[in-house]
C-alpha cells in the first residue's frame, strides 16, 4: 500500500471540501445566521488539515486498485467527519455522534434524520444537509476527477469503488470526460427540478433544497413533514416523475444525448425498474382504493412513495405507517431491490435482482438437468460468469454485514420492525423506516454505538461493501507491523 | 484525435499507452474481457470486448466518426479485414499491421486499391534498425534526421572512457568536435543536461553530430570498432530472416541459426548467400563449435526474452564485440544494468513509426511543423524535426534571449543544406529545420518549447 499517495491525494480533497463549504458559508451570511462562522471555522480546519496531509509528495505515481478502495473509503469517512462539524460547532446538533450520523445520512444519500425539529434549524446548516445529498448522489471523488485538470490512467479504480453497480464503463474514452459528461448530465436535470418546483410555487430556498435531495434520491426535507408538509399535489407528482429519473442508469441518458434513444428505451434493466414501479403501486393502489380512500389520490400517494422507496430517495408525502400491511410489505421489499446501476440510488440494485434471479432459475434447471450448460445474459450479451459469482457473493456479503448490524442494533433494546427495519432502511440509503422511526419518527432516540453501526452501514451500503471492508483487513496495517 | 486500437497484443498495448498519454480519445477492441479490463484499469482509455472484424463491435467503438483506426491483431487478414469494414464505415485513417512475407510484395496494392494508408511490419522494420545498428557498431544506438544529415548515437560510458567524470562544457573544448550530449541516463532517470553536467562512468548518452564528426569524436574518445563482417544470427524467424536479407546484400559473412530443420530448409532457398545450420542456438556447445569468439557481432532473435538474453550474456563473456538482444517485454533498466547494451523491441519499433504517423496526421490537421519523430533511450526521450514557419515570433532572436524550458535541447540547425550547432548567439530563421530533443515534456509545435 503506498499510503503517501493516498494521504497526499486525501489532502487535496479536503481542501475541495473546505471550497464546497463555501456554498453554504455564503447561504449563512445572505440569511445573516451565526452559524456561517462554523462554516468559517470548519473551512479553516479543513485547509489546515488537507495542507499537513499534503505535504509529503509521493514518487511513485501509480495508482492501484487497493489504493483507490482506501482512498475512497477514507474520503468518505473524513468527509463526514469534517462535514459534522458545522452542526457540532454551531451547537445546533450538540451531540457529535448524532451530528456525524446526520452527515453520513447526507453523504451517503440516505436521508435518516436524528433531528426531532428540522424547522427550527438554522438555513445554512439545512441548506448544508441538502448539498450534502448533491454531492455524494454522484460522487466525491467523481466530482473531483472531474473537475481536477489532470487525471492519469490508474483513476479508474478509484471511479469503480465509487460509482454503484456491479460494472462500470465509460461513456467516452476519457475518465475525465466521462465524469464531466456524467455530472453535466446530473446538474442539468437538476437545475430543471428547481426551475419546475419553484414554478409549482414551493419557495425557491425549497426548491434547491428539495432538487438536491432528490437528485442524489437522498430524502432530507427542510420541513418536519416531509413534502407532505407543502401539501402540493403538482409538488408530489413532479418529485414523484424525478425521483424515477434520477434511479435510472446515467449511461442511458448518455445513449439519448448521443442519438441513440431507441437502444436506450431497449435497456433490459430500465424495463424491469419501471416494470418494478407499475407492479408495486398498481398493488397499493388497489389496496388503498379497497380500503376506502379515494382513488386519484391512492394512485398519487401510492406512486409518490413507491418512486421515492425503489430509488431509495426516502421522501414521504404520507404517513405509510398507518397503510394496510400488504403496502407496507411491499415498500419494505421495495427498500432491497434499489435502482438500476450507475444511478444516484442506493439497494442492491437492479441489474444484480435481474442476475440473482436469472442465476437462480439455472441453479433450479440444472437441478433437473444436471449437464445442460446455461448462460446467463443480460442486455442481450452473455454474461462473464466471474461477474455471476461477484454477484452472488455480493449478496452473501451484504446479508452478513445485516446480520451483523441488526444483532448490534438489537442491544438498544428497542422493538423487533425498528431494530430490523433501521438496519435495512441505512443500508440501502433509503431514510425512513417503520414503526417509531418511520416517516414522522427520527433515529434521535437510539444509544451513540447503534448510531455508529447504522453511519457504517449507510457508508458500506453506498460504496457497496468492499472499500469499507477493506479498513478491516490486514492490507491497510503499514507492512513494518505486520 | 479519436483513435480506434484494434488487438490489445505488445504492439496495441505499447500504442494505446502511447496514444493515451499524448491525450488522444483512444477506444482499445479485444476478444479477451481480461485484458480489456487491464487495459481500462491502467491507461485512459474505453474498452470494448469484441472482435475488430464485426460491424457492430466497430460501430459501437464509434468507427464512423473515428480519424484512424489501427489494427494489430495476431492475424493479417483480421488486421486488413478490419481496416477495410472501418474504412467504410466512415474512418478516416486505416493502418494495419500485416507480417507474413507473402504480403510483403502486396502492399502497394494495399495501399491503393483496398485504401489502407499504413501498413506495417513490426519485423521488417526491427531487421532494419538491426541492420543499421551493425553498419554503425561503434555505438548502441543511431538514429539519422534531416534525410541523414544529422545522426544521433547513444554509447555508454565506461570506467577507461575519457569522458568519465568531466563536465560537459568541458567537452567541446576538449576534443574540437562539433558534437551535443543531448540525453544522458543514469540508472532508470534521463536528463537533458546542461554545460555543468557531469558524465560518470555507466552513463549512457546521446551524442548528436554529423555522421564525420561523430565518426571522429568516437575515435577520439576510443569507443570506435571496427567494421563487423562476422555476424551470427540465433533465430530464424521472421526477424532473422529479414535481417539475413539486408546484411547479406552488403557482403558480410552471415551464419543464421535455428532450430527447425524444414525452416531451415526454406531460410536456405531464399537467402542464398547466407550460412544456414539447424541446431540450438542457445546450445553453448553449438556456440563454441560454431566458434562464437571469433564473431563480430551475434543477434539473439529467437522468439523468447529470457533465451536471448541469456545468449547475449554468453557472447559477451566470449568478447563478442557487438551484441544485440531483442526483448519483447520493456524490462529496460534492469538489461542495462546486466550489461546489455544494444537492445531492441520489435513493439517499440513499430510504436514509435505509428507514433510518428499519427503525429504527422495531427499535423496536417492542425497546420503544425513536425517532421519526424523519434524516440531514444527506450522511449524516454523524444527528438523532434520541426521546420520554422516564416514570421514565427521567435525568428531572429539569439537563443540566450529566448526562454525556453530546462529540459529541452535544440540539438541543431539546419539552414539550406548547411548544419549549424547552436550557441547563445545564434538564431532561427524561417524555413530553417530545427531538430528538438526532450525528456517527457509533449510538444507538438515549436511554440511548446518556450516558458
Amino acid at each position: 500500500m503506498n499510503y503517501k499517495i493516498v494521504f497526499n491525494r486525501l489532502g487535496s480533497l479536503l481542501l475541495v471540501e473546505a471550497a464546497l463549504m463555501a456554498l453554504p458559508l455564503t447561504v449563512g451570511i445572505l440569511y445573516k445566521e451565526k452559524t456561517a462562522l462554523a462554516f468559517l471555522i470548519t473551512i479553516v480546519i479543513l485547509a489546515i488539515a488537507g495542507n499537513i496531509l499534503k505535504i509529503k509528495k509521493s514518487e511513485a505515481e501509480r495508482f492501484y486498485a487497493k489504493e483507490g478502495y482506501f482512498l475512497v473509503a477514507l474520503t468518505w469517512l473524513l468527509f463526514s467527519a469534517f462535514g459534522a462539524l458545522p452542526f457540532f460547532i454551531s451547537h445546533a446538533i450538540p451531540n457529535y455522534f448524532d451530528a456525524f450520523f446526520e452527515t453520513v445520512s447526507g453523504f451517503t444519500t440516505t436521508g435518516s434524520t436524528i433531528l426531532t425539529d428540522i424547522e427550527s434549524m438554522p438555513r445554512s446548516l439545512l441548506f448544508w444537509r441538502a448539498f450534502t445529498h448533491f454531492i455524494g448522489g454522484m460522487g466525491i471523488l467523481v466530482f473531483v476527477i472531474a473537475i481536477f485538470p489532470h487525471t492519469e490512467g490508474s483513476a479508474m479504480h478509484i471511479m469503480r469503488a465509487e460509482s454503484p453497480g456491479p460494472s462500470v464503463g465509460k461513456l467516452v474514452s476519457k475518465l475525465k470526460a466521462t465524469a464531466r459528461l456524467l455530472y453535466g448530465i446530473y446538474c442539468i436535470m437538476t437545475l430543471v427540478l428547481i426551475i419546475l418546483l419553484k414554478a409549482g410555487g414551493m419557495p425557491l430556498f425549497d426548491s434547491v433544497t428539495n432538487a438536491f435531495a432528490t437528485a442524489g434520491t437522498g430524502g432530507f426535507c427542510a420541513l418536519n413533514n416531509s413534502i407532505e408538509g407543502y401539501s402540493s399535489a403538482y409538488a408530489e407528482v413532479v418529485l414523484g416523475i424525478f425521483m424515477v429519473l434520477f434511479g435510472v442508469n446515467f449511461n442511458l441518458y448518455y445513449l439519448i444525448i448521443a442519438k441513440h434513444g431507441k437502444q436506450a428505451l431497449k435497456s433490459e434493466e430500465l424495463r424491469w425498474y419501471l416494470g418494478f414501479i407499475a407492479a408495486s403501486t398498481f398493488v397499493i393502489t388497489l389496496v388503498l382504493t379497497f380500503t376506502r380512500h379515494p382513488f386519484a389520490e391512492s394512485l398519487r400517494k401510492a406512486f409518490f412513495q413507491v418512486s421515492s422507496i425503489i430509488s431509495t430517495t426516502g421522501f414521504t408525502s404520507t404517513d405509510y405507517d398507518y397503510w394496510p400491511m400488504v403496502c407496507k410489505i411491499v415498500l419494505f421489499l421495495l427498500m432491497f431491490i434499489g435502482s438500476c446501476a450507475g444511478s444516484t440510488g442506493g439497494g442492491i440494485k437492479i441489474s444484480r435482482i435481474v442476475v440473482l434471479v436469472k442465476s437462480t432459475i439455472r441453479t433450479v434447471k440444472k437441478a433437473f438437468n444436471p449437464r445442460s450448460v446455461e448462460t446467463i445474459k443480460l442486455e442481450g450479451k452473455p454474461l462473464d460468469e466471474d461477474m455471476v459469482h461477484s454477484i452472488n457473493s455480493f449478496l452473501s456479503l451484504y446479508m452478513i454485514v445485516m446480520a451483523v448490524s441488526i444483532f448490534v442494533v438489537s442491544i438498544d433494546g428497542k422493538g423487533m420492525v425498528e431494530t430490523i427495519t433501521s438496519v435495512v432502511t441505512c443500508m440501502n440509503n433509503v431514510g425512513p423506516a417503520f414503526g417509531a422511526i418511520g416517516p414522522s419518527g427520527n433515529f434521535a432516540n437510539f444509544s451513540n454505538l447503534t448510531k455508529i453501526v447504522l453511519a457504517f452501514d449507510m457508508l458500506a451500503g453506498r460504496l457497496e461493501l468492499i472499500p469499507m471492508f477493506m479498513l478491516f483487513t490486514k492490507y491497510i496495517i503499514p507492512r513494518k507491523y505486520a | 484525435m479519436y483513435i480506434i486500437v484494434v488487438g490489445l497484443g505488445k504492439m496495441g498495448t505499447t500504442l494505446t499507452a502511447q496514444l493515451a498519454k499524448e491525450g488522444h480519445d483512444v477506444v482499445a477492441i479485444d476478444t479477451k474481457n481480461s485484458v480489456i479490463a487491464n487495459t481500462v484499469d491502467t491507461y485512459d482509455v474505453m474498452g470494448i470486448c469484441g472482435s475488430g472484424s464485426s460491424i457492430e463491435v466497430l460501430g459501437e467503438a464509434g468507427a464512423k466518426k473515428a480519424k484512424l483506426i489501427i489494427a494489430c491483431t495476431d492475424s493479417d487478414e483480421l488486421n486488413i479485414l478490419c481496416c477495410t469494414f472501418a474504412k467504410s464505415l466512415g474512418t478516416e485513417h486505416t493502418i494495419a499491421r500485416v507480417r507474413n512475407p507473402d504480403y510483403a510484395n502486396q502492399v502497394n496494392f494495399l495501399r491503393e486499391k483496398i485504401g489502407i494508408n499504413m501498413i506495417v511490419n513490426p519485423e521488417y522494420e526491427t531487421a532494419n534498425e538491426i541492420a543499421r545498428i551493425i553498419r554503425f557498431p561503434s555505438v548502441a544506438n543511431v538514429d539519422s534526421f534531416a534525410r541523414g544529415k544529422v545522426e544521433i548515437a547513444r554509447i555508454i560510458v565506461h570506467a577507461e572512457n575519457p569522458l568519465c567524470d568531466m563536465p560537459i562544457h568541458e567537452i567541446r573544448k576538449k576534443f574540437r568536435q562539433q558534437v551535443l550530449i543531448c540525453a544522458v541516463q543514469r540508472g532508470s532517470t534521463v536528463t537533458i543536461p546542461s554545460g555543468d553536467f557531469i558524465i560518470k562512468k555507466e552513463d549512457s548518452i546521446s551524442i548528436t553530430g554529423t555522421r564525420t564528426e561523430l565518426t571522429s569524436f568516437m575515435r577520439a574518445i576510443g569507443v570506435y570498432k571496427q567494421r563487423i563482417n562476422n555476424v551470427m544470427i540465433v533465430g530464424g524467424g521472421r526477424i532473422g530472416y529479414y535481417l539475413s536479407l539486408l546484411l547479406s546484400e552488403t557482403s558480410r559473412n552471415i551464419k543464421l541459426i535455428d532450430l527447425d530443420e524444414e525452416k531451415c530448409r526454406k531460410l536456405k532457398n531464399s537467402l542464398g548467400d547466407v550460412t544456414v545450420i539447424c541446431g540450438d542456438g542457445t546450445d553453448q556447445d553449438l556456440l563454441d563449435e560454431l566458434s562464437i569468439e571469433n564473431q563480430d557481432s551475434l543477434v539473439a532473435l529467437t522468439g523468447i526474452d529470457e533465451e536471448n538474453i541469456i545468449v547475449s550474456m554468453y557472447a559477451y563473456s566470449k568478447n563478442v564485440k557487438k551484441v544485440i538482444t531483442k526483448v519483447d517485454r520493456h524490462s529496460y533498466s534492469i538489461l542495462t544494468d546486466i550489461g546489455l547494451e544494444t537492445i531492441v523491441s520489435p513493439q517499440l519499433v513499430a510504436g514509435s513509426l505509428v507514433t510518428r504517423y499519427v503525429r504527422a496526421l495531427q499535423n496536417s490537421a492542425e497546420n503544425a511543423q513536425i517532421h519526424t519523430l523519434y524516440k531514444l533511450v527506450g522511449g524516454k526521450v523524444e527528438a523532434l524535426e520541426f521546420s520554422v514557419p516564416i514570421d514565427a515570433s521567435y525568428e531572429n532572436i539569439p537563443f540566450k534571449d529566448l526562454h525556453i524550458f530546462s529540459d529541452i535541447l535544440i540539438v541543431s540547425i539546419i539552414r539550406k543544406g548547411k548544419i549549424i550547432f547552436p550557441g547563445g548567439d545564434d538564431v532561427m530563421k524561417g524555413g530553417d529545420t530545427v531538430i528538438v530533443v526532450t525528456a517527457g515534456r509533449i510538444i507538438e509545435d515549436l511554440h511548446d518549447i518556450f516558458i
